[in-house]
């Protein structure tokens, strides 16, 4: 005769099984679907849509590292969520915009075993959401592919009448080395020079986006705006540090009325004092939003590139390690401090309110790299390696 | 049956799990927050200083103990001293000493603000995750 007991214990964990099985089959076929909006076809109202459409926005969201910050009160916030909130509003107030959002995060897995979309699109036109997608950022291909495949699909058709900007949202983007900046595909590296190289996708026949924002760690180097300068008229960057809030968004709502005049170089000193005021508010570090009109920095960018070059070659070779050389500004360096370092250049600075840097009044608006081991140690150094 | 059961088991751990939380910089972060936060709750500059001072010294002994550890690679090492190196200046810009303007009591605050807000920049912190997670782990062991 059978143990009513071991009965009971069998069929409540075969209920179990069954509950389970079905819960995460439902969940699978759940999240496997991707938030397709249907497009709309119609082909009046795409005309009226395009005709109206005087702004463009491309906007990169990176979400994939450490974005967790806190304000004064202690509140947490992940800093690409907050980013996406905030374009997502400038993309709704916009009636003669179109925004493309691309908000790239970690690879996650349900269930440790089916992958989950790390990428999620959101096309708007004229202020509405006209499609919303999840995308895979695939480890194979280049690192902005499936964006550029997205924007191309969607993008309308007068671009070279529009107003465009480029947004971009993350930590510093490294200028050499870039191994590890997504932390779900630390094999592929991303750096400057990567995103120069898929800018490129976003812009056609050689047309430059009017101004790019860079809302990272030291976007404001020599190389860094000479080689996205290939691609933009103006830039807005942070030489220094640049706290997690990012830049203040609120100056691009209502393009229509910022920029009404299309004096790019004007709005683009409002939306850095804006993002410069807003930051000194509750943020004690040191706080530096500088604008960058391209054309006009060229002279000094140039002069400079060689002994830029060399700190790079530096930075790359294998006696080196991070522990040896810091950022700085670049008056801070004989070789940097020329004639032309102030011309095309608006620069928005206020020292950290503690710290030895609080000292420091004044910022060139560029930042460099400092070696901090003196270079008779680094001699000895290679030298007793060979011995 | 016991086999049944072993599945039924593995299953269910499947399904109840919870997202696993890699901890890491963000608890770095959260522990300088909440120090900051128990600052801005008392109003006895004494206390608000003991509290940032106690933040400080639990730090520097986790950091001490880990970098000691045969195991850390020399990286998370120089990475450890250079942190250790920003906590020190934080403690003697508090205390006066060491070339620093002691923080004055009505700056307090604002201080525990720039601590979080420092710690939050990238480049503050360039420890592996193992590493860091050992930090935040011996931090819970140390408070306790």
């Amino acid at each position: 005769m059978r143990d009513p007991y071991s009965r009971s214990v069998k069929g409540a964990l075969y209920s179990m099984l069954f509950v389970s099985v079905c819960c995460a089959v439902l969940t699978v076929l759940l999240t496997s679907c991707s938030a397709n909006l249907p497009i709309q076809r119609d082909a009046q109202q795409a005309e009226e849509g395009v005709l109206a459409t005087q702004y463009s926005i491309v906007c990169i969201i990176h979400g994939d590292g450490d974005y967790l910050y806190h304000d004064t009160s202690g509140n947490e916030y992940y800093a690409d969520e907050e980013a996406l909130a905030g374009v997502k509003r400038v993309a709704q107030q916009n009636p003669h915009a179109e925004v493309f959002i691309f908000h790239q995060r970690p690879r996650r897995h349900f269930l440790f075993f089916f992958p989950l979309h790390d990428g999620e699109f959101y096309y708007y036109r004229n202020g509405r959401l006209i499609a919303n997608e999840l995308y895979w950022r695939d480890q194979e291909q280049l690192h902005f592919d499936p964006e550029v495949g997205l924007y191309r699909r969607f993008r309308a058709d007068n671009q070279h009448k529009m107003v465009s900007l480029f947004l971009y949202f993350g930590h510093e983007i490294p200028e050499v080395g870039g191994a590890g900046y997504d932390a779900s595909y630390p094999d592929r590296p991303f750096t400057i020079h990567d995103l120069a190289g898929e800018l490129k996708g976003f812009t056609r026949d050689s047309a430059r986006f009017d101004l790019m924002v860079l809302s990272t760690c030291f976007g404001g180097t020599p190389y860094t705006i000479d080689t996205l300068g290939s691609f933009a008229r103006y830039i807005i960057a942070s030489p220094g540090n640049l706290h997690l809030s990012y830049f203040d968004l609120h100056s691009l709502e209502r393009l229509d009325l910022s920029l009404q005049d299309g004096d790019v170089h004007a709005f683009a000193k409002r939306f850095a004092y804006q993002a410069f005021d807003r930051l000194t508010r509750n943020i004690q570090t040191a706080v530096s939003v500088s604008v960058y009109d391209v054309n006009r920095v060229q002279e000094y960018v140039h002069a400079v590139h060689g002994v830029y070059d060399e700190t790079l070659t530096t930075l790359k070779g294998e006696t080196r390690s991070i522990a040896t050389i810091e950022h700085c500004d670049c008056a801070d360096i004989p070789a940097y401090v020329l004639p032309t370092m102030n011309e095309g250049i608006d620069v928005f600075y206020r020292p950290a309110r503690f710290g030895r840097s609080k000292l420091k009044q004044n910022h060139s608006g560029w930042e460099c790299w400092k070696d901090l081991q003196p270079q008779g140690a680094t001699s000895q150094t290679t030298e007793s390696v060979l011995k | 049956m016991k086999t049944r059961m072993a599945f039924g088991s593995i299953v269910m751990m499947f399904v109840l799990a919870l997202p696993v939380h890699a901890g890491g910089k963000g608890d770095l972060q959260k522990y300088f927050s909440d120090a900051a936060n128990k600052v801005k709750a008392t109003d006895n500059p004494s206390e608000k200083r003991a509290i940032l001072n106690e933040s400080f010294h639990t730090m520097s002994k986790a950091l001490d103990i880990v970098q000691n550890s045969p195991l850390i690679s020399k990286d998370d090492r120089v990475g450890i001293a250079r942190f250790k190196a920003t906590l020190q200046e934080k403690q003697d810009e508090l205390a006066g000493t060491n070339g620093y303007t002691r923080v004055s009591d009505s700056q307090l605050n604002a201080f525990s603000d720039y601590v979080v807000q420092d710690a939050e920049q990238a480049e503050m912190v360039t420890i592996s995750l193992l590493v860091l997670v050992l930090i935040i782990i011996l931090i819970v062991l140390i408070v306790r």
